[in-house]
């Protein structure tokens, strides 16, 4: 069976249509207000998210859609299983540390260390996703709830960790050593461009898959859709709430390694958390109504606009905030159209038959 | 009021769910609709009430041709409906929710309570009502939140109402007082549209009857030009299947034994409970809905973890065990609400069929789902329990209310286990979905399963059980056979304690 049109597309263009002609609106208001040159300030958008020499900035966008789309996914998986764990950030920052941490801490052929700080990562996301998850199954504290707050013990953690006993004092930063230069991820010839996408596109694969044709993705989706229908037919809801909360986990745990070995080959104070990864990630999801093969795409529709925007700026003088002030705009409609479609659901009087 | 409903048609993409129907209700009236779940008879009264646009013809209220752009206008034209799922707040005071939407401000902007009470108890006077104004909804039995829905339709001076399935969740006596609230009504010039399943009560209180099936108008006229035998057969479209012989057979070894059980929830404290359900018998819990009857059911389902007391099946303790190997240990759960416990309504039909299923390697390929295997299960299923759905790949929300029901049982009761939990099992569905859920957990019987029926439907426990408790409060009457059944006394005992009810019918 392919995939079936599952929410915010099954229903008729025209509201969608409607939300862009907003947006474009709203988009050509602010333009006017600050005065800016139309013109440039498209070229400008579009070179900075898909031109440059060489192509560079066509490769930046690609390398922020890489990190975007990974934490996309990691949502995506818990978030169809009806579990909020909203906490991709943490789990983020965990890989990140571990995985940075690992790399420079043990010794060995680089390989080697790199697919261990790399699985470690993933470890470390994982275990913190679990805690989450723990704390929500046997102490009752909601998932939402526990997984965001579980965002801040760790980054503070990750903060004194390259700010004290890890930090690399010459660089006057507050950041940790580089990790050897043999485990940083190769660039693709001619580009810079790291192999880091090639795990992404691996784990897009594997969550396409694992959502629409495994047993596990199939239980795990029937208890996103009813936890009450679920638990009455007897699946194992204790055991696949925990090992989907630790896939998610996983995944962004990785994401983190990715953002080590292939971007910045140390861990910096922040790297992780102020470019709104995670968030950007839920978002990312939620335009597309977790539907697992538009997550790629949508993930790197918000790359762009965030890569394009500081090329505006650089090219057109227009504020990169403008940009930024259109992604929140994109956020609202989104949290409408989810919310309606979330009450539309409630509304069980629903005709027709558009299976089949 | 005079309303009048013209040529009304209305589809949902391919599917014609309302044809071309007419319909008029004249003022002082009580008109029955009549018709299976999907006949297309909600849909009609929500084309009628504002809440669905029809894709052609029109609406007349007292000769004048109405176009409702939503539900506010037909309220302010003066039509009220009751829906079948009451919308109360929980929280709030009888009055509260009486005056909600429509609060009498006096001219400092407050809510004019006082104003509010001096209305109503002119109406309560008019129409014979009692009910606590001050009493918070949360704590009032399902009769009286429906006199509460219907006074807010009083209080706006509705004179039209429309009720949904008013009597679903009403006891013989709390009915009768619904009905005796709609006769004065109906005297007082106000016309009523009453949607049902149950014939009996078409033929108490009904002045009219419309038949709908297929979404078509199958008659419509004077209940007295018709007959009960009649309307049944033009409902079902055809002759009414005879009716269910008990079995002459003694019944077989205890499967679920249930020894002082007690269930606490956050307010409640249902039990001690101990009773036995043998191979070859259905055991009938009837009862007012809200009195412990779901504690119970989840404590045996292994949704609810319970204080004290044993929960045998088969001989073995399974009071801690998991639903998963409660399951496994031989029973099937059919919940009364299939559009949340009973079913994904976003998943197909093909993955609710196939979920709970015991023998996972039945449709899987390794890690993966095996769906054709998946589509063969389904398709078995739709086809012997006849459900009407486009294809086993479509959505659960696309079926109707009786459909979906038939998916449940169907899915449960194909697992044959030993013992099955039917809980309200025919809530809201239409007559032909009901004889065939009635007949397929009479074959259970027949073949041999411990059949537990709760029902707050006592024609469907008096009609399918071999021995009757009735739970009230929290616990359980004494067994009375089935052969010794009397409505008035069953009737008694769900709304008093045993001792009390048979004073009263001695």
């Amino acid at each position: 069976m392919t995939v079936r049109s599952e929410s915010l597309f099954s229903g008729d263009l025209l509201p969608w249509i409607y939300t862009l002609a907003w947006i474009l609106a709203i988009l050509f208001g602010l333009m006017l207000l600050v005065n800016a040159p139309f013109g440039d300030a498209l070229s400008g958008f579009m070179a900075g998210a898909f031109g440059g020499r060489r192509w560079a900035y066509l490769m930046a966008t690609l390398s922020r859609a890489t990190l975007i789309i990974g934490m996309a996914l990691s949502v995506m998986i818990s978030f169809r299983a009806g579990l909020f764990n909203i906490g991709g950030e943490g789990q983020l920052v965990a890989g990140g540390l571990v995985s940075a941490l690992v790399a420079i801490l043990l010794p060995g052929p680089p390989l080697l260390v790199l697919a261990v700080a790399i699985l470690a990562g993933m470890a470390a996301g994982a275990l913190w996703a679990l805690l989450a998850g723990v704390l929500y199954i046997y102490v009752g504290v909601p998932l939402l709830v526990g997984s965001l707050l579980l965002n801040f013990p760790i980054r503070y953690i990750a903060s004194y960790l390259v700010a004290h006993p890890f930090r690399d004092v010459q660089s006057g930063m507050v950041q940790s050593h580089l990790v050897p230069e043999g485990t940083w991820l190769a660039y693709f010839p001619g580009v810079r461009l790291d192999v880091g996408i090639l795990f992404i596109v691996a784990t897009s694969i594997f969550a396409i898959v694992y959502s629409h044709t495994t047993l596990h993705g199939y239980r795990a989706r029937l208890n996103g859709l009813s936890a009450d229908f679920a638990r009455a037919v007897g699946l194992p809801v204790t055991r696949l709430t925990l090992q989907t909360l630790a896939t998610s986990g996983a995944i962004a745990g990785l994401v983190g390694a990715i953002a080590v070995f292939g971007i910045h080959h140390r861990y910096i104070d922040g790297m992780l958390v102020q470019p709104l990864y995670a968030w950007t990630g839920i978002i990312t999801v939620l335009l597309v109504g977790m539907i697992p093969w538009l997550v790629p795409f949508s993930g790197f529709f918000f790359a762009a606009i965030q890569t394009g925007a500081a090329g505006m700026e650089r090219s057109a003088g227009v504020p990169k905030d403008i940009a930024l002030v259109m992604q929140a705009v994109i956020i609202l409609f989104v949290a409408s159209r989810v919310s309606g479609a979330i009450l539309s659901s409630q509304n069980k009087a629903k005709g027709g038959d558009d299976g089949a | 009021m005079h309303a009048a409903l013209k040529d009304i048609r209305v589809t949902f993409g391919p599917l014609i769910a309302v044809d071309s129907v007419s319909i008029s209700i004249g003022a002082g009236e009580v008109h029955a609709v009549v018709g299976e779940n999907g006949a297309g008879k909600s849909t009609l009264m929500n084309v009628l009430f504002g809440l669905i646009r029809p894709d052609a013809g029109s609406i007349e209220i007292d000769g004048k041709q109405r176009n409702w752009t939503s539900a506010q206008d037909a309220i302010r034209a003066g039509l009220g409906m009751v829906h079948q799922h009451f919308m109360l707040q929980e929280q709030m005071t009888v009055l509260e929710n009486i005056v909600l939407c429509g609060e009498p401000v006096n001219r400092f902007g407050f809510v004019d309570f006082k104003g509010a009470r001096k209305k109503l108890a002119e109406g309560f006077k008019e129409h014979g009502i009692t009910i606590d104004l001050d009493a918070t909804v949360s704590d009032l039995a399902v009769g009286q939140r429906q006199v509460v829905e219907i006074l807010k339709m009083l209080y706006r001076d509705a004179r039209l109402l429309i009720l949904d399935e008013p009597t679903a969740v009403l006891t013989p006596q709390e009915k009768d007082r619904l009905f005796g609230i709609l006769r004065s009504f109906a005297r007082s010039g106000r016309s009523i549209i009453i949607i049902t399943h149950k014939l009996d009560e078409v033929v108490e209180i009904a002045d009219r009857v419309s038949v709908m099936r297929g979404g078509k108008l199958i008659s419509t006229g004077p209940l007295k030009d018709t007959s009960k035998d009649r309307i049944a057969r033009e409902i079902i479209g055809g002759d009414l299947p005879p009716p269910i012989k008990p079995l002459a057979r003694a019944p077989g070894e205890t499967v679920l034994s249930v020894k002082g059980l007690v269930v606490k929830s956050r307010d409640t404290s249902v039990g001690p409970l101990s009773f036995d359900v043998r191979a070859g018998e259905i055991v009938g819990i009837a009862g007012v809905s809200g009195n412990g009857q779901a504690e119970l059911i989840q404590a045996l389902a292994g949704l609810r973890s319970i204080t004290s007391g044993e929960i045998a099946l088969s001989g073995n303790r399974i009071d801690r065990l998991d639903v998963a190997a409660r399951r496994r240990a031989g029973q099937s759960y059919i919940p009364e609400d299939r559009q949340r416990v009973g079913l994904a309504l976003g998943a197909t039909v093909a993955e609710n069929a196939n979920a709970g299923r015991d023998d996972v390697s039945g449709f899987v390929r390794g890690p993966f789902l095996n769906r054709p295997a998946m589509a063969r299960y389904a398709r078995a299923i739709i086809d012997r329990y006849r459900i009407k759905v486009g294809s086993a790949s479509a959505l659960a929300s696309t079926m109707s209310g009786g459909n979906k029901q038939k998916l449940v049982v169907g899915r449960e009761l194909t697992r044959e286990t030993p013992l099955v939990i039917a809980e309200n099992p025919t809530w809201g569905v239409d007559i032909g979905a009901i004889e065939l859920i009635h007949a397929e957990l009479v074959r259970m019987r027949d073949a041999g399963h411990a059949v537990l029926l709760v029902s707050t439907e006592l024609d469907e426990i008096l009609r399918l059980s071999d021995r009757i408790l009735v739970m009230y409060s929290g616990s359980l009457s004494d067994e009375i056979a089935a052969a010794d059944a009397d409505r008035n006394r069953i009737g008694a005992l769900m709304t008093s304690r045993a001792d009390a009810a048979l004073r009263n019918v001695a």
